[in-house]
């Protein structure tokens, strides 16, 4: 401002209100304040225009994530498609999915990484709160515990739109930003979050010296001590009594099982005298606990629907015993007691000397029972299918001191689920090459799926809690843990002083030999790929060793979407456990759906036939879902190999037209939840089937050849694809492989022909197979399998007959006969498998998952070897993993 | 021909007012106005472009939010890039690590100053201006790996790795590619390349001439890392390759730098193959002859303006020929991409300096060019080289993979047991 002294007597005058308008608009009045202001707009415009996200997905909600980059939802019009696979670049974090404590400390490390201004987004209820997966045991139940969230994106999974709806609030927060207050122009705002350690459970290094004072004074178990004594003991205890029943009543084998059971079943003193009866109609004769004796019905005792049968199980019974000495095999429940010390010599001889040759392990599993644990084994045959037989071995239920011979070395398909019951139940297996904990990290402080271990959010041994229902409110699993957050941590832990936010105590163990971490050696040095990666289909890591870029050592790292899915299952009711089923693999919720229908189906036995009209609904389901999987997997499997999305978006379409399919006849795209025990939840919606047929004959057949014709062909895929991950017919077998893997090296196995479940025998279709095994094979397979499912969609379709949909009336109150079953149908990915142990109370004693995904890992490291990191992201591709499986 | 002159851009002014005394202010508002202005700016709206090509391949819309069709999408971006906090991690070699995205970005300028896009417009006009912008352009590669070395992380490093080993290998059918145009031209000067095609038409149409231009726009692909080629940033393998350490604006750089060297490269083969900004061949020497004549500032804004013009559209399109491709296909892996420039590109290259010097003897050499002589000759010999190669090609690709993936999974044995 010039002095006043001055005045010309023009300026002095009343300005006449035009001028003084004309003045406003064309002359610029402003004060700092202003400036600072238009500053903003234009500093928070650019910023809000140009969010780039980290391209990093965790869970089911990834997927709707990347929908939404597809061609119906689009964020590219915000300018929000450019994903960035380096924090570095990226701006805003999408944590899309369940926060896993495995995964935590990356998350953190990435959260770091990003550059300011940074913002994150907690997609799904699971980012937001911990979701249905809140009382597991390796989930946090919640993002906003460790980093700062900007928007919460509600949804289980959130909707594209949702997505983009949280796109546009984030937009709006940062409108209202100023750039004087901004909190990463402040030296004084510290902004890093601290990484959290993987020491006996996930800690928080910021409240380090709390939990340690909490864990010296012993409060969980205090608590533990108060409230879970009187829910625990009624629901599982009393029910061991009847497997050593079981034991006992199986009619064929009157001797003693095995000698070490009865003399630890002695040592326990409970039910001793049962197994010493072996008289037969001795029901539930001895109940010790303290259970009022109720009547519990029991199921058909076999291991699955389609199996060798009771004749040929004991005549096997009787070879096997000629062959080894008398009572190596004793028939209970349908499967054969094993002594463990014969257990190799039994699986040797099943596999390469018994008349059906028993080839292929088809899942395996551990029970904790009061007196033992118990480790199951399906054998099926490829060569002459549909025989599946059931082996158990039993072992010391103390905690650390069970063991059972490795049968990794007759079929390596079990090295994974070996470790994973190692890692659950704490079960050395002899022999095993690589005894290390796979979903869990080493230095975890408990084995979770025994049945003593209570989580951090434990309140009872079944559904629904009382803490949600009492006077009308209801209370946060956190005020009742004494740490405030999901964690449990043994009282006598010590180690405080060596725990440390740099150490990866979960791939560290899983290093491929001869080389070290931090190296960058000249000539070889490893590589960490994953658990953040693009192409790892979630969060898998490989840790590699290159030589160059050719792989000298690989070792697949899981477990960092390991959300407690089987210790959750035990806690649901049986009609509980179906959404969760859904986020198994979270691309083909109808097919899983499917299968554990199929498991308590064979529980309930007749009682829960489907009808026609629900079966032919099934069918339809299961393979529209593999259509909209395989269509998913060949679009990232080309993504993989470099393309740039197109064939991802061009397949996500048609995906989306089946999804919209999904969702008109069960309220949901993804976790559809449709299935129910004896048939379906709701009938189709009018004129859904026209709409079906009308996309299944005129649509899909002409989109499969687009894929074939822009892609069989294509130069560079060949060159890319054909040799490259082979796996011959006899690995894939002994690997365990299944679904298209299994197919594509030339192995005529499928289980909707090998061990028909639904209607399937009525519907022609052809079992496609590849010749090589390669990953070109793999695609092939899947694009004719494609074919062969609009076939079936196409039949069933023209069949479907009207009728009921359920076989009674709509229940919520399921009861389940005690018994064992074991069902497996033929997902995209492979066989999945569901083995459910129920106690005739209202959920599963045991509940596990045979997931294809995970084992068909497996064979990764055997494929991989030899060729180079650009291929092995194409394997991988191949494998087409869905990370909601691997770690369940 | 008054139009083959010098054509150097201070010395035309020079020419045009005596008045100006201080060529440097030019100089400095070329500089200004040009590359820093109009060079940033058509980057900036070719990422545009791409986004938009992209989306409209994948039948999306693409950006539209951003200002009508999403035109204010790269002002936002660079918006963002530049507040950005720019990061430089802690092991880092610090120093490298910032030079390093400025190598690049100046490598991808120092290529433009020879590319005359009209009468007169070219920067400079070294005699050896194609030695030059091979020269210069290779600067990318040292840029390149220093990032990634410097970045101490292994996916940059294995980035740089790929990087230093294509950019090597794909000089080599590059400049391979360009001989033809140098026997023809007689002359590594642009400027002259330019004068030539004005006289003889476009360089693109003869066999061998169209042989070359493929070769050099495979090679240019690659130069510039774009899908098929764009291991050193493979997003899919090692998610950003040798700028996956950098943040804020200096990311911003090496992606201004990528798109820089698009928009260079194609500048390159439009001047050399697609006859700058003249039109196609009965109608080549047209603006250039009857507009040629005059000195004065009008004259040559009349003639420079279509020039100009037909210089972008030729551009545009051969850009879009990278988004398409990019759009459409995967990528190679890193063997196959070696074997594919040593194996197939190199040797056809050579045999077609042959089949060029075969034209210039029928077509360029004689006082009255023999078209009929000259296409009759080296059609068949083209074809014939192109399938002969491709079956070499073919045939050892199907011999090698399985001895060297089996030789591989050996040492690996062997080491992992030492």
């Amino acid at each position: 401002m010039s002095t006043p002294t001055i005045t010309r007597p023009e300026w002095s005058t009343v300005i006449d209100p035009v001028l003084q308008k004309e003045l406003e608009q064309h002359v610029l009045v402003t004060s700092w304040d202003k400036m600072l202001g238009m500053v903003d707009t234009v500093y928070n415009w650019g910023r809000r225009s140009s969010l780039w996200p980290l391209g990093f997905g965790l869970a089911c909600c990834a997927i709707e994530m990347i929908c939404t980059a597809s061609s119906r939802f689009d964020i590219a019009r915000f300018g929000a498609e450019v994903f960035r696979g380096s924090p570095r670049q990226a701006d805003v974090m999408i944590v899309s999915g369940t926060v896993t404590k495995t995964m935590m400390p990356m998350i953190a490390r990435l959260y770091d990484q990003m550059p300011e201004p940074k913002y994150v987004m907690a997609m799904g209820a699971c980012a937001s709160g911990g979701g249905p997966f809140k009382e597991g045991y390796n989930v946090v139940s919640g993002i906003d515990k460790y980093l700062p969230v900007d928007v919460y994106i509600p949804g289980c999974p959130p909707t594209p739109q949702a997505l983009l709806n949280g796109l546009i609030m984030l937009q709006r927060k940062i409108d209202g930003e100023r750039f004087t207050q901004a909190p990463w122009y402040r030296g004084d705002v510290e902004r890093d979050v601290p990484i959290p350690v993987l020491g006996p459970d996930l800690i928080d290094v910021r409240l380090l010296e709390v939990t340690a004072e909490k864990t010296a004074q012993g409060l969980v178990e205090a608590r533990e001590e108060t409230l879970v004594k009187p829910t625990l003991i009624p629901a599982p205890q009393p029910e061991v009594p009847e497997v050593v029943e079981a034991v006992s009543d199986a009619p064929v084998a009157p001797k003693a099982p095995s000698k070490l059971d009865l003399l630890r079943a002695q040592a326990a003193g409970t039910a001793a005298p049962a197994a010493a009866e072996g008289t037969e109609p001795a029901k539930p004769a001895a109940k010790p606990a303290g259970k009022p004796a109720k009547k519990v019905k029991k199921a058909i005792a076999r291991p699955s629907l389609v199996w060798l049968g009771d004749a040929g199980l004991e005549e096997l019974a009787a070879r096997i015993n000629t062959r080894f000495s008398d009572g190596t095999a004793t028939i209970i429940q349908a499967g054969l007691l094993i002594p463990s010390e014969r257990l190799v010599a039994v699986c040797h001889y099943l596999r390469d000397d018994n008349l059906i040759k028993y080839d292929y392990l088809a899942s395996l599993q551990s029970v904790h029972f009061e007196d033992c644990i118990e480790v199951n084994y399906h054998l099926e045959s490829t060569t002459t299918p549909g025989k599946l037989i059931q082996l158990r071995v039993r072992t010391s239920e103390k905690e650390g001191e069970g063991e059972v011979p490795s049968v990794n070395a007759i079929w390596r398909g079990a090295d994974f689920q070996e470790r994973e019951v190692y890692d659950m139940m704490g079960i050395r297996f002899t022999g095993h090459p690589e005894l290390k904990r796979i979903l869990m990290w080493d230095g975890y402080a408990y084995w979770p799926l025994r049945k003593d271990f209570l989580e951090p959010y434990y309140e009872g041994p079944t559904k629904v809690f009382e803490s949600r229902v009492e006077d009308g409110r209801h209370f946060r699993s956190e005020e009742f843990n004494p740490y405030g957050s999901n964690t449990k941590i043994p009282k006598d832990y010590t180690g405080w002083n060596t725990l440390d936010s740099g150490d990866d105590t979960k791939g560290k163990t899983l290093l491929p030999t001869g080389v070290e971490i931090s190296e960058l050696g000249t000539d070889q040095f490893m590589v960490s790929m994953g658990p953040q990666h693009p192409s790892t289909h979630g969060v898998f890591r490989m840790n590699l060793r290159v030589d160059g870029e050719t792989i000298v050592g690989l070792k697949p790292v899981m477990g960092y979407m390991h959300r407690n899915h089987e210790k959750i299952g035990e806690r649901n009711t049986f009609l509980m456990n179906f959404p969760f089923t859904d986020r198994l693999d979270y691309l083909t919720s109808m097919g899983n759906n499917f299968g554990y229908a199929l498991a308590i189906e064979q529980l309930m036995g007749d009682e829960a036939k489907p009808p026609e009209r629900a079966e032919y609904i099934r069918i339809i389901m299961a393979e529209l879902t593999r259509v909209a999987s395989h269509m998913w997997s060949i679009g990232f499997l080309l993504n993989d190999l470099g393309a740039f999305f197109t064939p991802a978006l061009y397949a996500i379409e048609e995906r989306e037209l089946i999804l919209d399919l999904f969702e008109w006849a069960s309220g949901s795209r993804m976790m559809c939840n449709y299935f129910r025990f004896g048939g379906v939840a709701f009938d189709l919606p009018k004129g859904w089937i026209e709409r079906c047929r009308g996309l299944v004959n005129n649509r899909l057949d002409g989109k499969i050849d687009e894929l074939d014709r822009y892609l069989t062909k294509n130069e560079i895929v060949i060159d890319r694809a054909k040799g490259i991950g082979v796996l011959t017919a006899k690995e894939a077998i002994n690997f365990s492989t299944a679904g298209p893997i299994l197919r594509a090296s030339g192995v005529e196995y499928d289980v909707r022909r090998a061990a028909p479940y639904g209607i399937y025998d009525r519907f022609d279709f052809k079992v496609v197979t590849g010749k090589n095994g390669d990953v070109y094979d793999r695609y092939l397979v899947r694009l004719e399998e494609m074919r062969e499912s609009v076939k079936i969609l196409k039949q069933a379709c023209r069949d479907i007959p009207e009728g009921p949909i359920l076989p009674g009336k709509k229940s919520y109150q399921i009861k389940v006969p005690a018994g064992e079953a074991y069902s497996r149908v033929e997902n995209p990915k492979g066989e999945l498998g569901y083995y459910v142990y129920a106690d005739g109370s209202g959920t599963a004693y045991r509940y596990h998952v045979r997931s294809p995904s995970f084992i068909n890992l497996t064979s990764l490291e055997q494929m991989c070897l030899g060729h180079s990191i650009a291929d092995v992201v194409g394997i991988l591709g191949s494998l087409d993993i869905v990370l909601g499986e691997v770690d369940r | 021909m008054n139009v083959a002159c010098d054509w150097a851009f201070p010395l035309v002014w020079a020419q045009q007012s005596e008045l100006d005394s201080i060529p440097w202010l030019k100089w400095i508002i070329v500089l200004a106005v040009v590359f820093f202005g109009i060079f940033p700016g058509i980057v900036a709206y070719t990422v545009w472009g791409e986004r938009k090509v992209a989306a409209r391949f994948q039948d999306r819309i693409g950006p539209n939010r951003v200002g009508p069709l999403g035109l204010l999408q790269p002002i936002a971006d660079a918006i963002k890039l530049i507040t950005k906090e720019d990061l430089v991690p802690r092991s880092a070699d610090r120093w490298v690590h910032l030079i390093a995205p400025v190598l690049i970005l100046v490598s991808a300028f120092l290529v433009l100053p020879v590319i005359p896009f009209g009468v007169g417009l070219a920067a400079v006009n070294p005699p050896s201006g194609l030695i030059y912008l091979i020269a210069v352009s290779s600067l990318s590669a040292l840029g390149i790996f220093l990032a990634g070395w410097s970045s101490r992380n292994k996916y940059s490093l294995l980035g740089a790795m790929r990087a230093v080993a294509q950019l090597v290998s794909y000089e080599v059918p590059q400049v391979l590619s360009i001989v033809p145009i140098i026997l023809w031209a007689g002359s590594l000067s642009m400027v002259t390349i330019f004068d030539k095609q004005v006289l003889y038409g476009w360089f693109l149409f003869s066999p061998p001439g169209m042989l070359a231009f493929v070769t050099l726009t495979i090679a240019n692909i690659a130069e510039v890392n774009r899908t098929p080629f764009d291991l050193p940033e493979a997003e899919s393998e090692i998610i950003a390759g040798y700028h996956t350490e950098y943040s804020g604006m200096r990311f911003g750089l090496f992606f201004l730098a990528e798109y820089l060297s698009v928009f260079a490269v194609s500048c390159l083969g439009t001047a050399i193959f697609l006859g700058g900004g003249t039109l196609p061949w009965p109608l080549t020497g047209e603006p250039v002859v009857t507009l040629g004549g005059g000195e004065t500032l009008f004259a040559m804004l009349l003639l420079n303006l279509p020039l100009i013009g037909i210089f972008m559209a030729k551009v545009s399109l051969y850009i879009f020929l990278m988004f398409w491709i990019r759009a459409t296909l995967p990528r190679l892996r890193v063997d196959q991409l070696m074997a594919f420039a040593w194996k197939f590109m190199v040797p056809l290259c050579i045999i077609n300096i042959f089949i060029s010097a075969v034209w210039y003897e029928c077509v360029i050499r004689p006082s009255k060019p023999n078209y009929l002589l000259g296409w009759g000759v080296t059609l068949p010999l083209v074809v014939v080289s192109i399938i002969g190669v491709l079956a070499l090609y073919r045939s050892s690709m199907k011999a090698e993979p399985v001895e060297l993936t089996t030789g591989s999974r050996r040492r690996s044995v062997v080491r992992s047991v030492s």
